[in-house]
């Protein structure tokens, strides 16, 4: 199997501060990443607020430059490439975002919004525009009416079938449901699922909601502070967590079932995420880790299979987790 | 045996202005709330569940809206009849409240540990300074912030967003009121905070016995800590029950799509999830009759549910729900899940 | 509400539908009917409201002016508006060294007073009614150019911009196609507001015989010509004077107005995602 995008080594750094003699603080929101993901697959990458997986999103997609690593889509690397030739690239890969209130301009009708893409590259057919409104269920008559007269879950329709346009091989979903009611949810999950296998579509599904990036994705990578942890398939990550991050992340989403809610065991992590602009040494989840160990202040653990092949963690003492307390 | 009512909630009806006349945001809704409990409520977005507390606590927004009918009593005294001066003796005292956004909750030119020593100079009249200030720093040690101390001449921009969570538990609990309202208490932060707020939560309630009225959209959160849970939908209450029960044996078909929807992490992926036809109805264009028809699985074309608004009735001990059909629904959700096993084979 | 379209349908009424009736001639002289008081009767000659010192009828100069000075307000606020947005945009969109200059320029222009700045400039050129509408326009951009540059610093970060930058937009087309159309209606109200400044500033430097040249009328220059015989028949300055005042208080209360409204069109455009409550 191909490979659809391949992020070797990514670093996105911001400085903070500085001038006036003091010293700029480096950000490293994103910090060495590398993953990749096979045509028509998806990968759910999670993690939970200030972890760089929105500002890893953005650098493949070209909002933001990367600081250094590569980006292949499809065996091409998008930044050695010159700038005309990444623009021609561009309809290739694209991206629906978490707030569907401002991801739509609100002065443009809906038609407009879904033709733009089109518009844009030259190739406007209203025809198209019609399919793509009916792919994600949204009836024609919609399309003369503003994004004020719809609730977010159509308003995510829209902005699917505006990402669809162009017939784009890779979608980046970032939180795509996260701002959305429950039932309505379900329709857009629902909706993503079908449309990726009637098109063979590939997601980078970023989200912070473990229930629905396991039940979306085929395989799971899990961000902590810039890097990943944690990567694997689904039953992987989530039948047998290896990292400790995973494991009380996973523990500490609540179960819609009052049954046995006693005896569950959870692990509750200590404190907060630390400063990302001032990590702490080694592994940087050892100050919240309920396994840390002196090993884990001095030695970075590297990302490599440890429990199972295809199944990666960083993280000295990689395994299923053992209760402590 | 049941804990004596604390809270009685009765045909509470509460009126939106709006540009085509008055609407109403909640619909005739009782409910009680026992000593001690945890008492969930659920619904999505303008199903009415924040501004059921508001009118609760006398915090609506004026102008806007009104308390169209109905009653609130706490330990049988009339809130709703208080004056405002007797109203603000009650709130924060025994009734108080915990919001979703830390942030804008919290004053931020004022320090964490005055605001809380503010809360509890309000009620407890005659303490010294130093004694208030050592109450406060008390509260947030209790809460779990570290260096209570330290942080009590610290700002909100200095806390995190978990700790400003627990920042207002302590604000909350300062007078041990005999009823937390928490609203969405852990929405805006991370699941691990989540976690560690929903123990303090759960702390702060052993040690005071506070009841807790918790409002959320999440249904693992209020499987996880509620004794007992209203389903709100369009204004009314949908479903009421023990917990176990509503979870279990639901009894609305608004409650079975909306558990139906759930991805979940504790049982097997299947490939579709159940989703409920259609959008939620806003403040204007409520349907007549039942508020839940135009999405209803149950429905199956019968008119009653367009004509008359079904009464929260009991279905089964301690179990009450809103539906003309509540029986069917049981038979409903069996033949569904076999329509489904039949079509993945 | 009541007060801005009362005055605005009086000033309206004087410079659109006057001319249409059967009135004097503005530029008609006629010396031995000088300065005519309001309602005198001198002969078979009456003047609703009076003469100036060449026996030429107010009313009818008046209405004249007020389309003069109309014009030039308009024209000139249109210009600045082009100016402003364009630049702001630029400077918003692009940040960096364009926003530095831009803005760098705008402080520039506002730290020499505009009416120095005015008369400095028309003493060059030479005061005409086109010198003085681009010079009013020019001179009064950095009100749009920095609303416009503080829009654009927002609008670019939002989702709808972002996405269609990964469809291969440009940005130009980003800033016809997203920027514009959203800044547009706060531009417009800050332009009712400049609508006020530029006519009294219209008005200050035909007054200083630096904008209008005689025998054309505007409102400033009427004033200016009634001040010399202030103390025989103050009606030549004061109904000019009047005039102006409805007119930059009925733009202004009008303009207050719209901002009411625009500030809820604006909070519905940039309403912000709620997580279900």
């Amino acid at each position: 199997m191909t490979d659809m995008l391949r992020v070797t080594d990514l670093h996105k750094h911001f400085r903070l501060g500085g001038g006036f003699g003091r010293r700029a603080e480096i950000l490293r929101a994103v910090n060495g990443v590398s993953f990749s993901i096979a045509k028509g697959e998806t990968l759910g990458l999670v993690g939970e607020s200030g972890c760089g997986k929105s500002t890893l999103g953005r650098a493949i997609l070209g909002l933001q430059k990367p600081t250094s690593g590569s980006v292949e889509l499809d065996g091409k690397d998008l930044l050695a490439m010159t700038k005309a030739e990444r623009q021609r690239q561009r309809p290739r890969m694209q991206v629906v975002f978490q707030d569907p209130y401002a991801s739509l301009d609100p002065r443009m009708s809906v038609h407009d919004i879904v033709a733009e893409p089109l518009r844009i590259n030259g190739v406007y057919r209203e025809a198209r525009v019609k399919e793509m409104l009916d792919c994600v269920g949204l009836r024609p008559e919609m399309a003369d009416q503003k994004p004020a007269q719809f609730s977010g879950g159509q308003r995510q329709r829209i902005a699917i079938a505006r990402a669809l346009a162009l017939g784009p091989e890779l979608i980046i979903l970032d939180e795509p449901v996260s701002a959305l009611d429950v039932s309505i949810q379900a329709q857009v999950i629902n909706l993503l699922m079908r449309l990726q296998k009637e098109m063979g579509l590939t997601y980078l599904f970023v989200a912070h909601d473990l229930s629905v990036v396991r039940h979306i994705s085929h395989r799971v990578a899990v961000m902590y502070l810039g890097k990943i942890v944690e990567m694997g398939t689904r039953d992987q990550v989530f039948g047998a967590p290896a990292h400790p991050y995973t494991q009380s992340l996973l523990s500490a989403v609540p179960v819609p079932d009052p049954k046995g809610r006693e005896t569950r065991g959870r692990i509750v992590l200590k404190g907060d995420l630390p400063n990302p602009a001032n990590p702490p040494s080694g592994c940087a989840f050892r100050t919240r880790c309920f396994k840390a160990q002196a090993r884990c202040a001095e030695e970075v653990p590297e990302l490599v299979d440890r429990t199972a092949p295809g199944h990666a963690s960083a993280c000295h003492f990689a395994g299923i987790h053992t209760k402590v307390c | 045996m049941m804990a004596d009512v604390i809270l009685s909630v009765r045909d509470l009806t509460v009126e939106f202005q709006t540009p085509d006349g008055p609407k109403r945001a909640v619909d005739n809704i009782s409910f009680d709330v026992h000593e001690h409990e945890v008492f969930g409520v659920v619904g999505e977005s303008g199903s009415g569940k924040s501004v059921t507390m508001l009118a609760v606590m006398g915090l609506l927004p004026q102008g806007q809206a009104r308390i169209a009918g109905g009653e609130v009593k706490f330990r049988g005294k009339s809130l709703l009849d208080l004056d405002t001066e007797g109203l603000r003796a009650i709130r924060g005292k025994h009734l108080s409240m915990i919001f979703q956004d830390p942030m804008t909750s919290l004053n931020p030119v004022i320090k964490i540990g005055s605001q809380i020593a503010e809360a509890i100079g309000l009620h407890q009249k005659g303490l010294s300074r130093s004694a208030i200030r050592d109450r406060a720093v008390e509260l947030l040690g209790s809460v779990g912030v570290p260096n209570p101390g330290r942080r009590f001449d610290q700002y909100p921009h200095e806390f995190s967003g978990g700790m400003r969570q627990r920042a207002m538990i302590a604000m909350a609990i300062a007078n041990d009121p005999s009823i937390l309202i928490a609203d969405e208490p852990t929405t805006a932060l991370d699941v691990t905070i989540q976690a560690q707020v929903m123990e303090v939560l759960a702390s702060v309630r052993e040690r005071t016995g506070a009841a807790m009225i918790l409002i959320t959209h999440d249904l693992g959160l209020v499987a996880e800590t509620a004794d007992r849970v209203a389903v709100m939908y369009g204004g009314r209450v949908a479903e009421l029950a023990g917990v176990d029960e509503i979870f279990a044996e639901p009894r609305h078909p608004y409650t079975v799509g909306l558990l139906a929807s759930l991805p979940r992490l504790d049982a097997s992926s299947s490939e579709q999830l159940y989703s409920i036809p259609g959008q939620p109805p806003g403040l204007r264009g409520r349907p007549s009759g039942c508020v839940f028809n135009p999405r209803c699985g149950l429905k199956r074309g019968r008119e009653r549910c367009e004509t008359e608004v079904p009464a929260l009735r009991e279905v089964a001990p301690a179990h009450a729900a809103a539906c003309h059909f509540s029986e069917e629904v049981g038979d409903w959700v069996r033949e569904v899940a076999a329509a489904k096993r039949e079509a993945a084979l | 509400m009541w007060v801005a379209s009362f005055l605005l349908s009086a000033v309206m009424l004087l410079i659109v539908v006057m001319p249409l009736l059967p009135i004097y001639d503005p530029y008609g002289q006629d010396l031995s009917y000088g300065l005519m008081a309001p309602f005198e009767h001198d002969g078979d000659k009456f003047s609703i409201l009076g003469t100036d010192f060449l026996g030429r009828d107010l009313l009818s100069r008046l209405a004249l002016a007020g389309r003069v000075s109309l014009i030039i307000a308009v024209s000139a606020v249109f210009i600045s508006l082009v100016i402003g947005v364009a630049l702001g945009l630029v400077a918003g969109f692009f940040r960096g060294i364009a926003e530095n200059l831009i803005m760098g320029f705008a402080d520039l222009q506002l730290s020499i007073p505009r009416v120095l700045l005015l008369i400095a400039v028309t003493a060059v050129v030479g005061s005409s009614v086109l010198n003085l509408t681009i010079l009013l326009g020019v001179t009064s951009w950095v009100s749009y150019g920095r609303v416009a540059r503080a829009m654009a610093m927002s609008l670019r970060e939002r989702e709808f911009v972002l996405s269609a930058v990964t469809q291969g937009a440009s940005p130009l087309w980003n800033m016809w196609k997203h920027l514009l159309p959203n800044v547009l209606p706060q531009m417009l109200i800050v332009g009712s507001f400049e609508l006020g400044q530029v006519i009294t500033l219209e008005a200050s430097l035909s007054y200083l015989g630096l904008g209008v040249q005689p025998p054309l009328p505007s409102w400033g220059l009427m004033i200016s010509e009634g001040q010399q015989y202030l103390a025989i028949n103050p009606w030549m300055s004061i109904f000019p004077g009047l005039c102006i005042f409805m007119l930059v208080a009925g733009v202004q209360f009008l303009s207050q107005r719209f901002t009411k409204e625009g500030d809820q069109d604006l909070k519905m455009a940039t309403r912000w995602s709620k997580k279900p409550a």
